[in-house]
């Protein structure tokens, strides 16, 4: 009996929900016909989805950023245990030294996919999880200890804030110059040669902005949950 | 391509009944992470075109796909991301104070 209700509101949703996606009308995609006509010529940059998160929805790509710093704050506040017990395994030389070895490519690889997000697949949120990668491999295989002597619980507070005061001081900085919030072609911002490096205005820097919060924002949170009594 | 939308419906109903049926709460946490999934899904549907390819406009390119929900879909993955720590986190601190991850044993959960 108790089976039966749940399965019955179920029916009754997928139901409605058939009818909402299988009928369907045309998608009007005059908006992003529109991006993609003269997206590189108003913000510089060739990858289109990194413009449309950092320029013309940057406001929004804050917002995100700034959930990530609440749910990072909210669980070191929530789970404020000092010790970690459970990762006391200990691997065969052969897990440290491939770990050992492969760290510095993920640093250069989170690197490149944060200051290239501008031109090929990746950005700041792609690149920023590769670099929290790092940390949360250290605390797998050198134990928690180890890894906050390497990469320090204030260090990786500072980095988050100082991601997000960055991010807010470049958007004020397009106020300061006379237009819009987070503005990029309209201030004083040169865009470039489209495909450069040093193209796009304020994108890089708020991909640069957005990679040190959204690292060091993981990195918090892994290792808040990881510990225990 | 109505098939994908039926994949999308199915995900999203099965991550439903996950949620309803299921006392485990790390079991429930699945479920809305499988409707997540769903959403997901059916962001990168609504933005595929017939041979098309990635939004990266560089030299030569012809069709690309559109950019939007993709960008939507980048955010959907962040938000989803934390959400789910974030619950894990409370699940954390609802067992240590009962000891058990059941809802019909936590009480104080009662509505």
């Amino acid at each position: 009996m108790k089976k039966i209700f749940p399965l019955i509101l179920i029916l009754i949703f997928a139901s409605l929900l058939s009818v909402l996606l299988l009928n369907h009308q045309v998608i009007d995609r005059s908006l992003s016909d529109h991006y993609l006509q003269s997206g590189v010529e108003e913000t510089g940059a060739i990858n289109l989805v990194t413009a449309i998160l950092f320029d013309y929805r940057g406001f929004d790509t804050l917002g995100e950023a700034t959930v990530i710093f609440g749910v990072a704050s909210a669980i070191a506040f929530l789970v404020p245990k000092k010790r970690a017990t459970m990762l006391a395994a200990t691997f065969s030389v052969a897990v440290y030294q491939t770990i050992s070895f492969i760290l510095p490519f993920l640093g250069v690889l989170g690197l490149y996919l944060i200051l290239y997000g501008h031109l090929s697949p990746g950005g700041g949120f792609t690149g920023g999880v590769v670099i929290a990668t790092i940390s949360i491999l250290l605390t797998i295989t050198f134990g928690p200890d180890y890894s906050e002597k390497r990469w320090r619980y204030k260090t990786k507070t500072l980095m988050e804030s100082f991601g997000g005061m960055t991010f807010i001081f470049i958007g004020l900085i397009g106020i300061l110059a006379g237009s819009n919030f987070l503005a990029n072609g309209q201030a004083l911002f040169s865009l470039g040669k489209p495909g450069d490096l040093f193209s796009g205005g304020t994108i890089s820097l708020l991909n640069l902005a957005t990679g040190i919060k959204v690292g060091a924002g993981l990195a918090i949170i892994f290792n808040c949950m990881i510990k225990e009594e | 391509m109505n098939s994908i939308y039926a994949v999308v419906g199915i995900l999203i109903c099965i991550g439903f009944y996950t949620i309803l049926t299921k006392t485990n709460l790390i079991k429930m946490v699945i479920g809305i992470n499988i409707i997540e999934s769903a959403v997901i899904l059916l962001l990168v549907a609504l933005s595929y075109k017939p041979g098309g390819s990635a939004p990266i406009l560089d030299k030569g390119y012809e069709l690309v796909v559109d950019p939007i929900p993709q960008a939507l879909a980048l955010t959907a993955i962040v938000i989803g991301a934390s959400t789910t720590a974030m619950m894990l986190a409370l699940i954390i601190k609802i067992f240590s104070k009962h000891h058990t991850l059941d809802v019909r044993e936590i009480r104080n959960l009662r509505g």
